[in-house]
């Protein structure tokens, strides 16, 4: 009321500024101008987190949040539940090495290898996944399409935690019959192409060690590490195996040797996949997947077809069996069957060191033709949460094969770093980007925030326990009598051993690295250098 | 009133160092307490991405730019806000007395002293102010430099919060110092502080290797103040004013009675469905 005083003074008021609009007969000027001004402090009344509240800049405090594409395929970010915590950009550069290892300015790209990462540690649950689940829904509405489902191997110690099962509680077949329940047509499971994984990657390193090739050789089945190496190493792609990922060998496969086996034309069938994951999303987009540079649009010389539809992370599945199965009780929905059957050596690719064991396993019968010692069913040194472990299998033939296993990308940089400089003498690389591996993706339920290695621990050791019992479950794709017959298989802890990866390569595939064993399993990648200038570290 | 400026503050913003991360926009709403909705379309929007706008719920936008650059296309953000002139404009068209200096420099607005002329709004050269047309008493809103934290001797919300030290905060004589070493030590920067002598002078600069036109700041502006131009010319300004609300008020009930019908035609829905 003063500043008013003082301006009736000066010979302007708000009163005399409106007798002033009525004089001129503004009459509507009283509609939009009378009333109670809303007084506001006009300098600011809010909240910001202490560390802000600075003179300027402390550096060694956590500062903003991460930078993220309003379009990136993974992730999505809504600015009103963010409180500037800066958790996300912790996890980012910290955890991940991406944030702040590039120079500014930036060039044309959002640096991001679509982890997922900061989508856990996001207290509020600013950031989340970018989700497709209405997408999904109507394709399994749409009578002209058949949707087939595969899931990886994570997802079954993860959805089970967000139905109060408890951390790490194994819901493999409440999961199944979920899916069932949802409408989707064919139940898979990706722990079979995981074998068929173990197969072409396995392969290629035995190549790689016997005739001479480029090793060490690192692992490709991430597609967060994958892109991570595309951006900051790309000297280093030819260390990469080309053989895709399980999710990816799976799309192809499925639209080719399956689509034939089950009687759906390919152009009908609809390939979803249940990942712990956000970086898949951004995987099924590479173009390397897509009409005649991919698997299936390869094959069939169509360029309208893609490997795979669509990813749903364990958190969008479970928010699907809210929406479209309301009240229905999951944690006690009768155990389900899979279509399709994968061995536990296909299971354990989902955690950290779980894509090097089952490899040594298949490695050591590729190489000497008789099934590995009963030591390397379990193989400690590269089981666990460390970051980087190292360990040294003896292989008849061979001698010593060395292998790290690095989870975390800040881990996976220090490798790449060892590899660059000359000094790794190992032969075989396992990165997987999420700490801990995929039981700990970006995709997986937010059990504890940020994540915590409990949580991580009670996951693997589900995995490890059904590995080492060989929990095996499922009938076989389109086989025996329409698919319902329970292939016996008892205990399977090889991947070579899964009778169904026999069958494929028999009646399909003919060989590991066969042409059409390239065409369907193993890709390209490319050097993304250029969407930056790397920081030296 | 207008104080005296004495301890003249500034923040220097180096377009290089911007990765777009939105985190200043954030901090402007959070300690402003404003909502994310558009006061227009009622949408829930970002304050930083291709296609953003200020508005009277959003202070300061980060703008995603694309643009050419030794033949390549590549991206820039710009952050803009009200630049805070050492000699404002808006300020010396305002008959209400709406606007004034604080020590620290930050140009602040009153609403409780507006009479909601929009005059402002005209003669800013850097079109900042922004008209609630949403509310009954509408008010003209801006940036207020967070002129309660500069005065506890605090950096500006956005500024604080900035992950790649873009927003630099301190004395205007000491940015400008270090806006001319930042330049003179690295030839990628254009060697232009914009903001040292544009209008007279303001409280924020930009520092830039991409031509400042081409990322959307006006380039044709006088080094002398505008208040120094257009001096003598608000005693037109009620005349001028009178014409104008006529056409204002019209549009702006013209616009509220388009909510109304909006929004009785969404309760209307809301109800059937029930
Ligand atoms: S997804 Fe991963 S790489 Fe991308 S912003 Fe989040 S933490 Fe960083
Ligand atoms: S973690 Fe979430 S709330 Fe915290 S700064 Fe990042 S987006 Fe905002
Ligand atoms: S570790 Fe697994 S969950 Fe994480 S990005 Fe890689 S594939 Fe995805
Ligand atoms: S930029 Fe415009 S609103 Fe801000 S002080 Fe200058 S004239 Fe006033
Ligand atoms: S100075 Fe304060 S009011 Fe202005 S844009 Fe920054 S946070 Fe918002
Ligand atoms: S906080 Fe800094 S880096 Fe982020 S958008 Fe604002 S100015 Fe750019």
């Amino acid at each position: 009321m003063e500043k008013r005083k003082e301006l009736e003074n000066k010979g302007m008021s708000r009163r005399r500024f409106l007798s002033v609009m009525a004089g001129a007969g503004v009459v509507g000027a009283a509609a939009t101008m009378t009333g109670c001004s809303p007084v506001s402090d006009p300098s600011g009344t809010g909240w910001l987190p202490n560390q802000y509240r600075n003179a300027s800049a402390i550096p060694s405090q956590v500062k903003g949040r991460v930078p993220l594409d309003p379009d990136n395929v993974s992730l999505v970010r809504n600015d009103e539940k963010c409180i500037l915590c800066g958790q996300c950009i912790e996890a980012c550069e910290k955890v991940q090495s991406v944030f702040g290892y590039y120079e500014l300015p930036v060039h044309d790209d959002f640096i991001c290898v679509h982890c997922g990462q900061c989508s856990l540690w996001c207290p509020t649950g600013a950031i989340k996944e970018r989700s497709v689940v209405e997408e999904v829904w109507n394709a399994i509405q749409d009578p002209e399409t058949k949707v087939i489902v595969q899931t990886s191997p994570a997802t079954r110690v993860g959805i089970g935690e967000e139905f109060d099962m408890g951390a790490g509680a194994w819901a493999e077949g409440q999961m199944v019959t979920a899916l069932r329940k949802l409408g989707f047509d064919v139940v898979v499971d990706t722990n079979f192409s995981a074998d068929l994984t173990i197969m072409e990657e396995g392969s290629e390193l035995v190549e790689r060690v016997t005739k001479g090739g480029v090793l060490p050789q690192m692992t490709s089945c991430c597609p967060g590490w994958v892109k991570f190496v595309e951006y900051y190493y790309p000297e280093l792609i030819p260390n990469l195996s080309s053989a895709r990922s399980p999710m990816m060998m799976h799309g192809s496969t499925l639209k080719t040797y399956n689509a034939d086996k089950l009687g759906i034309p390919y152009k009908k069938i609809v390939n979803v996949a249940i990942m712990p994951c956000l970086a898949k999303k951004f995987e099924i987009s590479r173009h390397q997947f897509h009409g005649l540079e991919g698997g299936a649009g390869q094959y069939h010389e169509d360029p309208d077809v893609k490997d795979m539809d669509y990813v749903l992370s364990v958190r969008e599945l479970a928010d699907m069996i809210r929406k479209y199965l309301p009240g229905e009780d999951f944690a006690n929905f009768e155990e389900g069957q899979y279509d399709q059957i994968g061995s536990t050596a296909g299971l354990i690719f989902g955690n950290s060191g779980g894509v090097m064991e089952a490899a040594v396993r298949s490695a050591y019968y590729l190489i000497t033709g008789s099934n590995p010692p009963e030591l390397l069913y379990n193989l400690e040194p590269v089981r666990g949460l460390e970051g980087i472990k190292r360990a040294s299998v003896n292989i008849p033939g061979v001698g010593d094969v060395k292998v790290v296993v690095a989870s975390g990308l800040a881990n996976a940089r220090q490798m790449c770093e060892e590899i660059k400089s000359g000094k790794a003498d190992f032969h075989f690389l396992e990165v997987m980007a999420c700490p801990g591996g995929c039981i700990a993706g970006g995709g997986q339920p937010r059990t504890a925030v940020p994540p915590q290695d409990w949580v991580r621990q009670a996951r693997t050791d589900t995995m490890y326990n059904h590995d080492k019992i060989g929990n095996v479950n499922g009938t076989s794709v389109g086989g025996g009598n329409a698919g319902q017959n329970a292939v016996k298989t008892g205990n399977l802890r090889l991947s070579h051993a899964n009778p169904q990866i026999t069958d494929i390569y028999d009646n399909f595939l003919e060989k590991p690295l066969s042409h059409l064993a390239h065409e369907l399993c193993h890709t390209t990648y490319e050097d993304r250098s250029g969407s930056l200038t790397r920081k030296e570290v | 009133m207008a104080n005296k400026v004495t301890d003249q503050k500034s923040v220097l913003v180096d377009l290089t160092k911007c990765v777009g991360c939105g985190s200043c926009t954030v901090a402007c709403k959070l300690w402003n307490n404003q909502s994310f909705q558009n006061p227009q379309s009622e949408e829930f929007e970002n304050a930083h991405g291709e296609d953003v706008k200020l508005d009277s719920n959003t202070w300061t936008t980060v703008q995603h730019m694309r643009v050419q650059k030794d033949g390549q296309e590549v991206w820039r953000f710009v952050k803009r806000q009200c630049m805070h002139c050492l000699e404002p404009a808006c300020s010396s068209v305002c008959f209400a007395h709406a606007f004034h200096q604080t020590e620290q420099g930050a140009v602040q607005y009153d609403p409780e002293l507006c009479v909601g002329c929009r005059y402002c709004m005209i003669a800013c050269p850097f079109d900042i102010p922004k008209y609630e047309w949403e509310k009954v008493m509408p008010s003209v809103m801006k940036c207020q430099f967070c002129s309660s934290k500069l005065a506890d001797g605090e950096a500006p919300a956005c500024a604080s919060v900035c992950p790649t030290n873009a927003l630099m905060f301190g004395n205007r004589d000491e940015m400008l110092a270090k806006a001319h070493e930042i330049i003179d030590n690295d030839s990628r920067y254009l060697n232009h502080v914009y903001g040292e002598k544009e209008v007279g002078g303001t409280s924020w600069l930009y520092i830039s290797d991409v031509d400042f036109g081409e990322l959307g700041f006006p380039t044709d502006l006088p080094e002398k103040s505008i208040p120094k131009n257009i001096h003598g010319f608000t005693r037109f300004t009620l005349p001028i004013f009178a014409v104008g609300a006529l056409t204002w008020t019209g549009v702006s009930l013209y616009a509220k009675r388009r909510h109304a019908v909006a929004h009785e035609g969404h309760a209307a829905e809301h109800k059937s469905e029930e």
